[in-house]
């Protein structure tokens, strides 16, 4: 156990990486988690804008399954559980709004907001995120998924140069 | 036997919620549900992310090269990322801002929501959101998602080495980042005291 609260980085790496290889074992595929948020979004677009969303080309290979039948969103909401149990047990919960601290309210709002905007559209063009693409494709040795995991950190470090007082 | 199983599709859907519950769990106690961890790396405070995300690589790369050999596993039938080169590549690059700036990752906000953090919940609205500006754009920027189409090319292969010799590779440069990244942490560890000192005053 660290300081933190949280387990040593390794051994919490080890069990991730035990999953990952016990989902390619049991399912054939890797872990996911960007695919569940375009099911779930296009999924409440189609229910409200039939007529459009039947025009986004892109969106037709998510709406195939209802979201019950999608293994990724299934995933994902075994996730949640997996994540409060873990919360449960360390006595971590508390609803709040988590932010740096130099940050407002209402900069933290634009943040998460914005930022998940860059998330969702970036892990589109990617074809997958941390979870489906660097994890995933690391573990494979898939030139993508290295290719991205470098992308990531390299850009991550050159803007938090520009966006000191973000987090620090 | 080999795997992966041929699972029926309500076994398989069961499976998906089974193997999420542990991915859930060990993000949340390594600490990826908070934003301040998360970011961390970026500002050379906190390296838990590579140190976690390298670990899990390796544990779950060993793994694959170890059952592949061992004819465990049919790697003709585990789904392999497909590579496109240069929309991962700016992919990439877009996605390590977004995760600058909202403080987290599409997993780890689920997994900072269930921590309690509104600010999680917004991020994960928002990647909903961006991924319906993508499909409602995917038209006019169709052309560049499909170059670099690579098919599922792996390093192994394109090096021309065996998967053995690429992951003793990987476990030397992470070995080193590991390294690296303790001295570093330990180092900064008076600094990082002083300023919760300071901020606790």
């Amino acid at each position: 156990m660290n300081k933190d609260g949280f387990w040593s980085p390794y051994l919490a790496g080890a069990g991730l990486g035990l999953t990952l290889l016990a989902s390619f074992i049991i399912a054939g595929q890797g872990l996911g988690a960007s695919r569940a948020f375009t099911v779930v979004a296009g999924t409440a677009m189609n229910t409200l804008a039939p007529v459009y969303t039947a025009t986004l080309t892109y969106l037709s290979k998510y709406l195939e399954r209802s979201i019950f039948q999608d293994w990724t969103f299934l995933e994902v909401a075994g996730l949640f559980a997996g994540a409060l149990a873990g919360v449960l047990i360390s006595r971590g919960f508390k609803v709040r709004l988590d932010r740096g601290a130099a940050m407002s309210t209402g900069t933290r709002v634009m943040t998460a907001l914005g930022g998940g905007i860059m998330l969702g559209f970036a892990s589109r063009l990617a074809r997958g995120c941390t979870s489906g693409v660097a994890l995933t494709g690391g573990a494979q040795f898939a030139l993508g998924g290295w290719v991205f995991v470098i992308a990531m950190f390299a850009s991550g470090f050159l803007f938090a140069a520009f966006f000191r007082r973000l987090w620090s | 036997m080999s795997a992966p199983f041929e699972l029926s599709d309500m076994v398989n859907l069961a499976a998906a919620g089974g193997i999420g519950l542990f991915f859930g769990f060990f993000l949340e106690r390594g600490g990826m549900g908070d934003p301040h961890k998360l970011t961390g790396v970026f500002y050379r405070t906190d390296f838990g992310v590579p140190k976690m995300m390298f670990t899990a690589i390796l544990v779950a790369a060993t793994g694959l090269c170890l059952l592949a050999d061992l004819n465990v596993l049919d790697m003709s039938r585990v789904w392999i990322i497909p590579t496109f080169l240069w929309p991962q590549l700016v992919g990439g690059a877009l996605f390590g801002l977004g995760f600058l700036v909202s403080g987290y990752c599409p997993g780890t906000a689920v997994a900072g929501l269930a921590s309690g953090r509104m600010d999680a919940l917004i991020t994960m609205i928002g990647v909903g959101c961006g991924a319906l500006i993508f499909s409602v754009f995917y038209p006019a920027m169709e052309g560049f998602y499909k170059t670099g189409d690579m098919g599922q090319a792996t390093l192994p292969e394109l090096l021309h080495v065996n998967h053995w010799v690429l992951l003793t590779f990987v476990y030397v440069f992470a070995g080193f980042m590991f390294y690296v990244m303790e001295r570093y942490e330990r180092r900064g560890e008076p600094l990082k005291m002083k300023k919760a000192v300071h901020a606790a005053a």
